[in-house]
């Protein structure tokens, strides 16, 4: 071997070698992936080889044959014959492809749709099982790789919502949202009736509609986790009756302010959700263990 | 006049050596700006946030595209036709004042075309079709310009004394009549001003053809202006400049007849390959995957043609960067031809359709094989063009390094870009989840998206030492004399 | 023969044209014989939806974006339902895209709302922390062009018979219908009102004002454009 033959090898080695170790963890058992490296060993490896065979050529062999007659601003043109290598694959292609086209290709055997609906069949029989019966910690577990993927995006890897720009999931409400919950009612996550605006909040207290003083208070109480003493009169007059006593909810009736549930989550991305810090779309897409993932590792955030 | 050696003459072949230099110039520091936007998104706002709209990477994709295609290699193209077309052919421009001033049109008309292009694309006109971004009256000029190099071409061979056609001959006439098909059908348009009665832009048109139709055209022509304006005119030039930079004769016949016409067969079929797992039909799909396979072998043809040639002369191939670039050229083309292919096999372009794999194949194949023949082509040019001899080998050698190391760190550093990426989206974690949100995806890419920039970079140093090289040819090297200039090229130390 | 060729340059020209040619004939008139018909609930631009398409283009996000999902496990998962042919029946040009720099952007509708994209569009990294996107602060200053969407709109209608003003199935059984404007000025109209629904959802004050005042920037378009991907 010469210098340029071990320079080659030592080329496409590294090439592969690199390859490897950088997307090598990644393959899994997917064969797209194992053909695809495939792919990219045979052409390093037949590139490199075949220019090797040809600079080989270069250094030993010697020019030789027939001159043709005519000459082209003095280039002139050897009437050897085909490379037998060449011509025999490029024949032997033609033919494959001839018969690949006629007889190999299965026209009624093959869609591509056929082929991904019986990979989605493959990967849910595999894991079927597994999403039959998880545990609480697994399924905060396949929450959070969920969220990174499809909440992150919004609500921050940190989930804290990013500046304000979505909703922050590791306290359950903030004070801006309650107000504007207050002020303007809401109606979105599915319950039977909504909750009213002001206009519609007697505080049984006072037995008067909600004031602007008692908003700031109970609002206040509520972010504050339901702790103290202000606010809680005006909670437990006015909010009580449809978030329960203690402000977790009552079904049917309200959600839980008091502190994320799977439920609330459910319906949140079952029918999205548009408030004072923006809007969220509903999310009808992910399977049933994915919402209940879902809703353990959201649930589990503000803990 | 017989007896007389003929006085070609290269007016026409000067004028496109220079855009040739100046656009490759340009387009690559364009290519180069993008490539450190992706590694470094500051490089956004390099020129401040009020230029932004203009120097953003989205903005300035299509100018490099179409200034490396339409500005550098079609200019390349025709400066080696005005070159090779005179001398293989037997037959000098001067002889014909009308052929003259066709030339002549042909480039002025040219530049305008480059300044509409260029001042359209940076104010964001576009169609969005790649490679086919110009609104309709850009359109009708490129088909002038197109008609006018026709006319000059077909002209020249009218009045040839050499009777046979030389095989680069062959591909500068299949050049022509393939693009011109192909830009037609692609660009076919409605300009909306005309249509709705004066309103809006004068300039806006839309499309012919919609939705998967519009696909299916648009990759018949991508593909194919691939094989028009990347490969086919410059198998045109290598067969013409290695045998006479090397003084051989072209090793067979009958492989570059066998190679021509398997090429020009084969490759109008694979365009489905840009299509694979889209929506249309499977057997358009399976098709492109067929036909790229068998594609290698005509591609080959022309490769292993040139690399036989060479057979024996390794004394030249160690001794002259001219041919050294030459034969690296003929390698990478394999090595493009060949990867192409394998990334048309339908598992495979599951995963690397959409990833920088594919960027490091486009690159591979113009980097290491388009770029690399034209600049080859004119170092050879130059000598017989200014008379005068290169001015400087060992800045020639350290072009060809500088560069090949930038192709190499480009290339390698997009194929593990590209594979990770691939196998990164396709990834299910343990409970049969995504593995990967879009953005991990994007991170994990930084380190070869910077390598592929310093790549790029060197490349672009190599063509500063390329036009420094070609204007110190044409100012002040050595004058030759005709005697000097039969086969390798002279060049001073 | 082919030696007789090399001699007769205008049959050699012939010759390779005849053998250029009827590749792209086998492959495309058959799918032009049975052009994609519309999908249920395919429906045609809005004018301001199209004139968002063509900030889109103008800005060339097909150079990092595509809009075609694939059918793959990994790409319905992440961006919904595998494309089909019908789907794309009013693209003129189709904008699937070849590189993936970004997301597909196909049914991006579906999982990001106008108050994302207006902080993604203004800073994307303040908003997904690594992201190489440019930030497009101009489009909150440029006005959309609504001439030249409404002379497309009039275009596709009358040469392509696009089905504006007329009743389209939607998967829930029942009609919708898009407008053509009858006028230039309807058609600024129309799209001003599909704006301010949109800027009530934004934020940034100079293109409330800017819609208050009866102009349209171009992210408001950019946005409705992106809210129509479904
Ligand atoms: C008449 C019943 C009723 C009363 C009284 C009521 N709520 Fe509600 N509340 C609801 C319902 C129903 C919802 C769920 C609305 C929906 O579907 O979006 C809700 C939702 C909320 C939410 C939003 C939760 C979320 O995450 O989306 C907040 C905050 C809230 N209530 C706070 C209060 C406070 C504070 C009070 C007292 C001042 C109060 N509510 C009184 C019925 C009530
Ligand atoms: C396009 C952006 C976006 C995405 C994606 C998104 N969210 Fe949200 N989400 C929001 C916004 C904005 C709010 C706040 C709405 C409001 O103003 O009340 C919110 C609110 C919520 C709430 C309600 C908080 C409350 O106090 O009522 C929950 C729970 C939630 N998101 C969970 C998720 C989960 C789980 C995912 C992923 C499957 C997700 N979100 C994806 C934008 C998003
Ligand atoms: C340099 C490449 C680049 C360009 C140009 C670009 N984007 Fe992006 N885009 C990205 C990347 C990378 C992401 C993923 C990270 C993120 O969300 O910011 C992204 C994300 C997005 C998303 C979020 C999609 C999702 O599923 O999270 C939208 C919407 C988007 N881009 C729209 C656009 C529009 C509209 C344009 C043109 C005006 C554009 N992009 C131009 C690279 C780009
Ligand atoms: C046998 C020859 C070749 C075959 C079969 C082939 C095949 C392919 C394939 C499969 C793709 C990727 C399509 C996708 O998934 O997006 C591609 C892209 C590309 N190839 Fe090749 N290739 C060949 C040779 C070349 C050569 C020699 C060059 C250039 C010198 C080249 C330039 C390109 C370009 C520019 C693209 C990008 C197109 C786009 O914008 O998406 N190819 N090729
Ligand atoms: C200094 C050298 C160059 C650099 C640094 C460079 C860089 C780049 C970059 C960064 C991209 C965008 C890739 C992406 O979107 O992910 C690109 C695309 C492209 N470049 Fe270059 N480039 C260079 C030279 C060239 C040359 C010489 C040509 C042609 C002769 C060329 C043809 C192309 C093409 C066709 C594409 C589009 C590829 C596709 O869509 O798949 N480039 N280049
Ligand atoms: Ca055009
Ligand atoms: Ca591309
Ligand atoms: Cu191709």
């Amino acid at each position: 071997m010469n210098k340029l033959m071990v320079f080659g090898v030592v080329f496409v080695a590294a090439l592969l070698g690199l390859t490897w170790v950088i997307a090598g963890g990644q393959m899994g058992d997917d064969i797209v992936n194992k053909l695809a490296m495939l792919g990219a060993v045979a052409t390093a490896t037949i590139a490199i080889f075949v220019a090797l065979k040809y600079i080989r050529q270069m250094q030993t062999d010697k020019a030789s044959g027939k001159l043709a007659d005519e000459n082209w601003d003095g280039i002139g043109e050897y009437k050897n014959e085909l490379p037998f290598g060449w011509a025999v694959i490029f024949l032997g292609l033609n033919i494959w492809a001839i018969w690949y086209f006629l007889a190999g290709y299965p026209v009624n055997a093959y869609s591509q749709i056929g082929e991904y609906n019986e990979d989605v069949a493959a990967h849910d029989a595999k894991f079927e099982a597994q999403h039959a019966n998880m545990d609480e910690e697994t399924l905060k577990e396949m929450g959070g790789s969920i969220f990174i993927v499809q909440c992150a995006p919004c609500h921050g890897l940190q989930a804290d919502g990013i500046d304000g720009k979505a909703a922050n999931l590791t306290v359950r409400l903030e004070e801006k949202t309650i107000k504007h919950v207050i002020n303007n009612g809401q109606g979105m996550l599915g319950y039977p009736a909504p909750m009213p605006d002001r206009n519609g909040l007697m505080n049984m207290n006072t037995n008067a509609l909600i004031t602007d003083a008692e908003i700031d208070a109970v609002a206040k109480y509520v972010a504050g986790g339901m702790k103290g003493t202000e606010g809680a009169d005006v909670f437990a007059g006015t909010c009580a009756a449809c978030h329960g006593p203690d402000g977790k909810g009552m079904e049917m009736v309200a959600p839980s302010i008091a502190d994320f549930n799977p439920t609330l989550v459910a319906d949140v991305l079952k029918h999205g959700k548009k408030g004072a810090i923006g809007a969220m779309p509903a999310f009808n897409n992910l399977t049933e263990v994915q919402v209940k993932a879902l809703g353990a590792y959201v649930t589990d955030l503000s803990k | 006049m017989d007896n007389r050696p003929l006085e070609y003459d290269y007016t026409v072949a000067k004028m496109f050596m220079l855009t040739t230099v100046v656009l490759g110039i340009v387009g690559m520091l364009v290519g180069v700006i993008l490539a450190w936007e992706m590694a470094f998104p500051a490089v956004n706002t390099m020129l401040g946030e009020g230029l932004a709209e203009y120097t953003n990477f989205s903005r300035l994709r299509p100018l490099h595209t179409d200034a490396v295609i339409f500005g550098f290699t079609l200019s390349g193209i025709w400066a080696t036709w005005y070159y090779v077309g005179q001398r293989v052919l037997k037959v000098s421009m001067a002889e014909s004042k009308f052929l003259m001033f066709l030339g002549k049109l042909h480039f002025w008309l040219y530049m305008l075309v480059v300044v509409a292009v260029v001042g359209s694309l940076l104010m964001g006109i576009t169609t969005s079709k790649e490679y086919a971004e110009f609104e309709w009256p850009i359109d009708i000029a490129v088909v002038v310009v197109w008609v006018l190099w026709g006319m000059g071409l077909f002209g020249l061979i009218g009045i040839r004394r050499e009777k046979s056609l030389y095989i680069s001959i062959w591909y500068y006439i299949a050049t022509f009549l393939g693009i011109a098909m192909l830009y037609l059908f692609n660009n076919m348009a409605i300009p909306t001003y005309f249509a709705s009665g004066g309103i809006g832009d004068w300039y806006h048109s839309v499309s012919m053809y919609a939705g998967t139709n519009d696909a299916l055209v648009q990759w018949w022509y991508g593909h194919n202006a691939v094989a028009f304006g990347f490969t086919v005119p410059i198998v045109a030039m290598i067969y013409y400049f290695l045998p006479k930079e090397s003084g051989q004769a072209v090793y067979s016949y009958k492989l570059s007849l066998l190679a021509f016409w398997g090429l020009m067969f084969v490759y109008l079929w694979a365009g489905g390959h840009h299509l694979i797992y889209s929506t249309v039909p499977d057997w358009m799909q399976t098709m492109g995957s067929v036909f790229s396979v068998v594609l290698i072998l005509p591609s080959w043809g022309s490769a292993i043609n040139m690399l036989l040639t060479m057979k024996g002369e390794w004394q030249q191939v160690a001794a002259s960067p001219l041919i050294k670039f030459m034969i690296l050229a003929s390698t990478f083309y394999m090595f493009s031809t060949l990867e192409g292919p394998i990334q048309a096999i339908k598992s495979v372009n599951a995963l690397a359709h959409f990833t920088d794999w594919i960027v490091g194949h486009v690159h591979d194949g113009v980097l290491g094989w388009v770029a690399f023949m034209i600049m080859a082509a004119l170092f050879h040019m130059a000598p017989r063009v200014f008379k005068r001899e290169i001015y400087s080998k060992s800045l020639m050698n350290t072009q060809f390094w500088v560069q090949t190391l930038g192709v190499v760190l480009y290339f390698t550093s997009m194929w593990i870009a590209g594979i990770t990426q691939g196998m990164m989206w396709r990834a299910h974690d343990e409970f049969g989840n995504l593995a990967y949100s879009f953005i991990d995806t994007v991170s994990v890419l930084h380190p070869y998206f910077t390598i592929r920039a310093v790549g790029g970079t060197l490349y672009l140093v190599g063509m500063f030492l390329f036009a420094y090289n070609m204007y110190k040819t044409m100012t002040s090297s050595r004058r030759v004399e005709e005697s000097e200039l039969q086969n390798a090229s002279p060049m001073g130390a | 023969m082919f030696h007789w060729l090399e001699k007769h340059p205008f049959f050699f020209a012939v010759a390779v044209f005849v053998v250029i040619s009827f590749a792209g004939l086998i492959e495309i008139l058959p799918n032009f014989a049975q052009a994609s018909q519309p999908v249920v609930g395919t429906k045609p631009y809005s004018t301001l939806e199209l004139a968002g398409r063509h900030v889109y283009i103008k800005n060339s996000c097909n150079a990092c974006h595509s809009q075609l999902v694939r059918p793959f496990k990994s790409e319905t998962d992440r961006y919904g339902h595998y494309s089909l042919s019908g789907e794309y029946a009013y693209d003129r040009p189709f904008l699937w895209g070849s590189k993936r720099t970004g997301p597909d952007l196909m049914r991006v509708g579906n999982y990001r709302t106008t108050d994302w994209h207006e902080n993604h569009m203004k800073d994307p990294a303040a908003v997904v922390p690594g992201s190489i996107m440019p930030a497009y602060r101009w489009l909150f200053k440029n006005t959309a062009d609504i001439d030249t969407a409404y002379a497309e709109q009039v275009t596709v209608n009358k040469v392509f018979a696009v089905p504006y003003n007329a009743e389209i199935p939607m998967a829930d059984g029942s009609k919708s219908t898009v407008k053509l404007a009858a006028t230039l000025e309807e058609a600024h109209a129309d799209a001003l009102e599909e704006a301010k629904a949109i800027a009530a959802d934004m934020k940034d004050q100079d293109v409330k004002d800017a819609v208050a005042a009866g102009q349209i920037p171009e992210i408001v378009a950019l946005i409705a454009y992106m809210n129509s991907l479904k």
